[in-house]
């Protein structure tokens, strides 16, 4: 075979490295995140330590106004409102889903995944419109008789929280529904055996062996509301505004890159911190993997 | 017992009433909208007083609103191009690679898509001030790019992961150059993560809002930005079509993602 | 003088500190089918990978026919090779994945489709062309890519435990069809397994690897007979060891003191032998005689019956020494020492000192 003669003609290095390293393979995504990622994000948090003047006058401007800490207060207790209407209204339907033998169970399924995969902005109008003071809802409630004035629940913490809470549902409900669905269904027969009733089996070992689960994903939920910048900018008031609205303002309106970059720099590192604990305690595993 | 659901009893019923209810407020909003774009009504009231298509037709009236589309879809098409070829090499080095420190530039690669838009837009929109990317189709497929990228990672690297290298090794053996192996056996053996990060990338750069806001010019919007800017003006029904058309765009793209694994399996 | 046509010469291969294969060196000739066997770990699986080129060596080479393989990468060493795991390509039938490596080739369709009839009626799979490999049992796609290996004629065929995934049932099966497709074929086979009845029953010669060296290459009943190590000898066959000390030596012949009293002179020893030094003496039970009397013609040792288990065509009886040493013994059906013989009886076991053999470290 002509095989055997080309032999001679590689050069020595080939036999060293048969296998390459693959860092190649990595380089062209390495480049465009060091450039377009790492580099805008630490000269942004640059600008918050050199503007206006060297220093960390922009941090202490930052917690030393009663103005933005409100605001930082008001982020947090908006989200932790949101993961925990998101858990308690989402826990139930992902065990329904892990365990519905039949066709409804898909068609939840695709109810979930097309209100998580529908425009943001088109989610959002939908609420906005729901929610207006002659919307739909006052007027039903105003029929019903149950209220004489509309309520208000657009521009404050209502509107925010039942947005906030409508759009992070699906991330909380696909993970754990996978949780659920894996675990072993002869651990409850084996609890229902030792004579335990449906409550001590649902609150002794259901919610318990879910635990890690719901913790992850209400710790997505989280991490994910404080950043939200879209819903909360067209559902709540200036009353309670969210950080990442904070962070806009600062920049597109007050032209502040140093104030913006400061508190860039504390939800990035709330937010990384917060990542860092979920990688510690569940690991990467089902992050991201849920969704199509 | 619990995990049984024929075996609930009572329970049975009082889950499936509570999950109706929020399949109902995950759906009805989207219904709304749908609903209220055919509606005669300006200040849209519901039940709609009668039915028109007047909102269509201000909408494709409008050509700036084509117009965002157009340039929404072209910049999605050249995110979705990108991120998939770019995603591939670095999943391939990511999950094959044998150099130190593969790990933390997973993480590295992944940080965009836990992080929050909003810092990631202000620090790109500072940095394309500077080197004038601002309002650019360039500038909005780097941003978009950074975007979509952890979530083509996460989509090919799943499927290699999965993807026994011993098949690649053995076209290899059978005579086939390594390149050639990748490209007429692993890549055909991981077609479904191909798909599904071109699906994923398109989506991000499609819906992408919060980039979009910063970076759009006058001359160039995307279609959420024109949305976003006509939201803050008032609540106009064009929206509500505009709206209507982007869930039907969505559940076709569902079912086109939903026969493409069908087709995988069998 | 002819080159051998296989030659691995000195192979090392290190994994930093780790060295997986140390100085591995053997020849094969045209059409053997040769069995790496050992356990995992042993380094049987990295000289295979260093053949087919998907590691380097170290260190030594490798000769096809007096020619080095070495330099040519693995797609063009024109190596066949059957994986531990299923390695069809999942998208390709049944036919195609045949067809693949003419294809690659760039081998014309007419024959090409005539190749692909030929190695499936080769393989016993005529008519299963169009099928897809999920469609298949775990045999049946063994068995096809058997047939995409040897479709381009490799000179050299390897097989990394192609069976192991197959119960044992389907093993035996697929174990007759390999060595019918070898004797059809007369292709160099090079397997890899851990499983000493399979090496047994496919094999013309055995290399029985063990902590990345080659402890002995024959075939079956010389490895038997005569091993070189205790390794070997507890690997092939079924073997007990009793701990002895060397009394002499003389030409490979060792006298072994056994216990207290009993001397059994004359036993092949390997290793470095003393006088004085440690020795375990290598008994199977099937060569081994048990009697109520003690003999004076034969080795001989006395032991009390443990356990009679009756097994069809053999009965095992496990005893211990006095030395408190299990020792098994094989006793033929029919074999008259076996009437009577109850638990805790005590008994007195012999042996042709030829048959045995000692290991000294």
């Amino acid at each position: 075979m002509s095989v055997m003669t080309s032999t001679t003609s590689f050069a020595p290095e080939l036999r060293q490295r048969r296998r390459p390293s693959g860092f190649a393979y990595i380089a062209p995504a390495l480049l465009l995140i060091a450039l377009f990622f790492i580099v805008p994000i630490a000269s942004l948090l640059l600008r918050s330590v050199l503007e206006p003047t060297p220093g960390l006058s922009n941090y202490a401007e930052l917690f030393g106004s009663w103005t933005y800490v409100r605001i930082f207060a008001n982020t947090f207790l908006v989200s932790a409102l949101v993961t925990l209407l998101s858990v308690i209204i989402g826990f139930p339907v992902a065990w329904l889903l892990a365990i519905i033998p039949n066709r409804w169970g898909s068609v939840l399924f695709a109810i979930i995944l097309l209100s998580m995969w529908t425009n943001l902005l088109a989610r959002t109008y939908a609420w906005m419109v729901l929610l207006q003071r002659t919307g739909v809802i006052n007027k039903t409630l105003i029929n019903l008789g149950l209220i004489d004035q509309p309520l208000v629940m657009v521009n404050n913490l209502t509107g925010v929280t039942i947005g906030m809470t409508y759009i992070m549902l699906p991330f909380i409900i696909l993970p754990l529904r996978g949780v659920i669905k894996d675990i072993e269904p002869g651990i409850l027969q084996a609890a229902a055996l030792c004579g335990a009733t449906k409550w001590q089996c649902l609150w002794g070992v259901l919610i318990p062996l879910a635990l890690p689960g719901i913790a992850s994903g209400a710790l997505m939920v989280f991490v994910m509301s404080l950043g939200y910048f879209v819903t909360p900018a067209l559902l709540g008031g200036t009353a309670n505004m969210m950080v990442a609205e904070m962070i806009a303002q600062f920049v597109q309106s007050l032209v502040n890159w140093g104030m913006g970059g400061a508190a860039a720099l504390v939800l990035l590192v709330v937010t990384l911190l917060l990542y860092a604990i979920q990688l510690r305690l569940f690991g990467v595993g089902r992050i991201g993997q849920e969704g199509q | 017992m619990l995990l049984n659901f024929d075996k609930l009893g009572m329970w049975k019923w009082v889950l499936t009433g509570f999950s109706v209810l929020v399949a109902l407020f995950l759906l009805v909003p989207i219904l709304f909208i749908v609903a209220l774009s055919f509606g005669s009504s300006q200040w849209l009231i519901f039940p709609p007083p009668g039915w028109t298509l007047r909102w269509y037709q201000e909408l494709l009236a409008d050509p700036r609103w084509l117009e965002s589309a157009l340039t929404s879809a072209k910049i999605a098409i050249i995110v979705t191009l990108c991120s998939v070829i770019l995603g591939l090499l670095a999943s391939f080095g990511l999950t094959r690679g044998r150099f130190a420190g593969r790990e933390t530039l997973r993480a590295l690669f992944l940080t965009p898509m836990i992080m929050p838009v909003v810092v990631l837009a202000v620090a790109l929109y500072a940095f394309f001030l500077k080197i004038g990317l601002n309002g650019t189709l360039l500038g909005f497929v780097i941003a978009h790019l950074i975007l979509a990228l952890p979530f083509s990672i996460i989509s090919i690297g799943n499927a290699l992961d999965s993807f026994d290298r011993s098949i690649e090794d053995a076209a290899i053996l059978c005579g086939a150059h390594p390149l050639e192996a990748k490209l007429r056996v692993t890549l055909p053996g991981i077609r479904h993560g191909l798909f599904a990060a071109a699906i994923f990338s398109f989506l991000v750069s499609w819906d992408e809002v919060v980039v979009a806001i910063f970076m759009a010019s006058p001359t160039l919007q995307t279609l959420p930005v024109k949305i976003w800017a006509t939201l803050r003006q008032d609540l106009t029904p064009v929206i509500a079509a505009a709206s209507t058309l982007l869930v039907v765009f969505t559940v076709v793209l569902m079912i086109v993602a939903a026969l493409l694994r069908k087709g995988f399996k069998s | 003088m002819t080159v051998p046509f296989l030659q691995i010469r000195g192979i090392r291969k290190e994994y930093g500190a780790v060295t997986a294969v140390d100085d591995v060196t053997l020849n094969v000739e045209k059409g053997e089918f040769l069995t790496f066997l050992g356990p995992s770990g042993s380094g049987k699986s990295t000289t295979l990978y260093i053949l087919a080129g998907f590691e380097n060596p170290t260190s030594g080479d490798i000769l096809l026919e007096g020619k080095t393989l070495l330099q040519t990468p693995s797609h063009k060493r024109n190596i066949g090779m059957v994986f531990q795991r299923y390695t069809l390509f999942p998208h390709l039938s049944v036919g195609e994945n045949i067809a693949f490596p003419l294809r690659v080739r760039r081998l014309p369709k007419a024959e090409i489709d005539e190749k692909v009839r030929r190695m499936l009626k080769l393989v016993r799979l005529e008519g299963y062309e169009d099928r897809m490999p999920a469609k298949m049992s775990g045999g049946q796609q063994q068995r096809v890519a058997l047939a995409r290996a040897l479709a381009y004629d490799p000179p050299v065929l390897l097989m990394d435990e192609p069976l192991s995934a197959l119960d044992k049932k389907l093993r035996e099966e697929i174990q007759y069809e390999i060595r019918r497709i070898h004797q059809e074929t007369s292709v160099t086979i090079l397997y890899v397994t851990h499983d000493q009845e399979e090496a047994l029953r496919l094999s013309d010669r055995i290399a029985v690897f063990s902590r990345g060296v080659i402890d002995q290459t024959g075939t079956g009943p010389e490895l038997y007979a005569n091993p070189a190590t205790r390794f070997v000898a507890q690997f092939i066959g079924d073997s007990d060891f009793l701990k002895g000390v060397v009394a002499a030596t003389s030409g490979g012949l060792a006298d072994i003191h056994l216990g207290d009293e009993t001397v059994v002179t004359g036993v092949p020893v390997h290793g470095k032998a003393t006088a004085g030094g440690n020795a375990a003496v290598m008994l199977r039970p099937e060569r081994i005689n048990l009697s109520r009397t003690a003999g004076t013609d034969r080795a001989g040792i006395a032991a009390t019956v443990n356990d009679i288990t009756f097994l069809g065509n053999n009965t095992h009886v496990a005893t211990v020494t006095s030395a408190n040493e299990a020792l098994s013994v094989r006793l033929p059906f029919g074999d008259t020492a076996i009437n009577g013989l109850t638990t805790g009886e005590k008994v007195w076991i012999t042996w042709d000192p030829a048959t045995t053999h000692a290991f000294c470290d």
